[in-house]
């Protein structure tokens, strides 16, 4: 689905914060020596929905502009799964998830980048949370 | 089943109007009864105004910091209540969810801004104006205001007034605009849950007979009007006649100029998509003349991105998060819209982009939706150029340099906004000082008013003196007493 709008994208951000969080709470309990990153993830991506939504609707009167500020943002190209397969071990939990957390990173980036000649605190929070999302990528490859 | 009621809220109670005529409220996108809002009568408004009279001693007395602390406790409502204040927007009126959001932001941007008002109401002084005698001016609210308010921001536009008024220590009636008075309906059930003292605000809704009736009560000392000019033009006599205080917000027909060198990149089509086709147009502050400087090439340039841009636009439903653009707020004004089109076509200009032609994001019925239009060829003296528009409808004129476009800027009788598009500062600055308008863009396509500066036009866009918002709608809404003193 295309995203045009400043709403469509915040809509998304959910889903996709909302998503992740669920694959780190359903799997956590499943792997010993990810159980305290995957909590602490999951945890830590409300936060993120909640920081964009708060700057979202503090910056929203540059939305006059916003409704045509994501041209080319498309959600087919940002989609996860987040299912593991039975007997996974972790180091296929550790794959999936640098999968997840990558995936969000490029939207976040793509978004910030197409959004960035219209408005100033959004794109910023994005990159912010891309940044986040690399680190985890980093710590991931640990396992 | 019968649809829903609208009742007025008088003295701090919600109570029904006293008429038999009501006007049915229809989500322009889909077509559905959203309710009925009653047609109040004279004596519906001069039970607001004897309440807000009534109120009046007792609020005057408080102090304007104890006054601030009703709109925090307002504030505090209205982002607990951000979503839902937004989406009425969208149902009555048809702008997206995106756009009645930034209409609600804005709105509590009032109320932030007002709630500073011990700060913003100080008067001055002057020791030893003769020997032993000092002077100072106390600024004092002066009764009873109302607002009569307009369909296309209809949360918004009372509060440029409303929270400013009653921080003053005045008290307020709203008269909603008889085509969306949900939204106010929704933000005095917000008033209502503060406890402001009984009487401070009320809101009425109806129509010409609830307007004439503000107008003609003695005891209004002030008419706030924000709607088209021969209407502004009528409040403002009327009101110069009963004496009373007046800001009226008028019509416009803003022109954007496009300057040889201006930067085309995305921000600024967006920025121009947004001036025309935001709110559907319908906006004082929309751009509807496009004036372009330059020759022919650059002429081009231009235009193929205007319209490609423009044709891509999504229209539909503005609860669909896709969607772009909504519709135009009733059947009424997209046949109007439509008949500019064609009388558009009769005096000869072209129409590039046909918005008759509909191209909508759902299965929405197509009563009240147009898709954008663009005309090109478009000379000063046709009805597209000078006539307000309120509708998504570009008129594209073409001028040979900055100083003729300048005097086609001035041949209108408006003076709402215009904007320039240029990276030449001498340009930027000769169209900032010689254009005749309330507001000027340098870069910007709309001059959105903000809280703390002053919001008017000029010409044809514009009666009173004060503006609304930032400091001048302090000034309305007090008035200075002088005091001198000697003592022995």
């Amino acid at each position: 689905m295309k995203l045009n709008t400043m709403a469509g994208v915040m809509t998304f951000v959910s889903k996709i914060e909302n998503d992740s969080a669920s694959f780190y709470r359903n799997y956590a309990k499943n792997y010993p020596e990810l159980e305290s990153t995957f909590m602490s993830w999951n945890k830590e991506n409300s936060k993120f929905e909640k920081n964009i939504k708060r700057t979202y609707f503090g910056v929203i009167t540059d939305t006059l502009e916003s409704n045509y500020a994501f041209q080319g943002l498309d959600t087919d190209d940002y989609n996860f799964e987040t299912q593991l397969p039975e007997n996974a071990d972790s180091s296929e939990a550790a794959k999936k998830a640098r999968d997840i957390e990558e995936t969000i990173m490029n939207f976040y980036l793509k978004a910030a980048q197409l959004s960035d000649g219209l408005m100033a605190d959004i794109p910023r929070l994005f990159r912010k949370i891309a940044k986040k999302r690399e680190e985890r990528c980093r710590s991931l490859e640990s396992f | 089943m019968a649809a829903r009621r609208l009742q007025n809220f008088i003295n701090g109670e919600w109570i029904d109007a006293s008429t038999d005529k009501f006007v049915e409220i229809i989500n322009p996108a889909r077509g559905t009864l959203l309710c009925e809002a009653p047609m109040s009568t004279k004596a519906d408004v001069d039970a607001a105004v004897k309440a807000a009279q009534d109120a009046y001693p007792d609020w005057r007395n408080t102090p304007p910091v104890s006054r601030a602390r009703y709109l925090h406790r307002l504030i505090e409502l209205m982002e607990d209540n951000f979503n839902e204040l937004s989406i009425v927007q969208t149902t009555e009126h048809g702008k997206t969810i995106d756009e009645s959001r930034g209409e609600t932001r804005r709105g509590i941007e009032m109320i932030e801004v007002a709630s500073g008002i011990p700060s913003l109401m100080q008067g001055y002084n002057l020791e030893d104006i003769a020997h032993g005698i000092d002077e100072y001016a106390i600024n004092q609210p002066l009764g009873v205001f109302c607002c009569i308010a307009p369909f296309n921001f209809p949360f918004m536009v009372p509060l440029w007034f409303l929270p400013f008024a009653i921080a003053c220590g005045n008290t307020f009636v709203v008269k909603s605009s008889p085509r969306t008075p949900m939204s106010q309906v929704d933000l005095f059930k917000l008033l209502d849950e503060i406890d402001l003292p009984p009487g401070v605000v009320n809101l009425v809704n109806g129509a010409n007979e609830a307007a004439e009736a503000l107008m003609d009560n003695p005891q209004v000392k002030g008419v706030t009007f924000v709607g088209s000019t021969p209407v502004g033009r009528h409040i403002y006599r009327k009101c110069g006649e009963t004496g009373k205080r007046v800001i009226v917000q008028a019509g416009a027909k803003n022109y954007v100029v496009i300057m040889p060198d201006a930067v085309l990149e995305e921000a600024t089509m967006v920025s121009l998509l947004a001036s025309f086709f935001g709110n559907a147009g319908q906006r004082c502050l929309s751009g509807t003349n496009l004036l372009v400087v330059g020759d022919d090439a650059a002429y081009k340039r231009f235009m193929d991105r205007f319209v490609e841009g423009a044709s891509k636009i999504n229209v539909g439903d503005g609860l669909d998060e896709s969607v772009q653009m909504g519709p135009v707020q009733n059947a009424e004004s997209k046949q109007r819209i439509i008949g500019v089109i064609e009388k558009g076509i009769a005096e000869g200009a072209k129409l590039t982009l046909d918005g008759r032609e509909l191209n909508l994001v759902g299965d929405v019925p197509e009563t009240c939706f147009l898709n954008p239009s663009i005309f090109e060829n478009v000379t000063p003296d046709m009805s597209l150029a000078r006539e307000e528009i309120f509708g998504p409808v570009a008129s594209v004129v073409r001028a040979k340099d900055l100083d003729e476009a300048i005097d086609i800027i001035h041949d209108n009788p408006y003076g709402n906004a215009s904007s320039i598009f240029t990276n030449n500062g001498k340009w930027s600055r000769q169209f900032q000082h010689d254009v005749n308008a309330g507001n000027i863009g340098i870069n910007v396509g709309i001059v959105a008013p903000m809280s703390f500066f002053p919001f008017g036009g000029r010409k044809d866009s514009f009666f009173g003196t004060l503006h609304g918002q930032g400091r001048d709608v302090i000034r309305f809404f007090t008035d200075p007493k002088i005091v001198i003193t000697r003592w022995f």
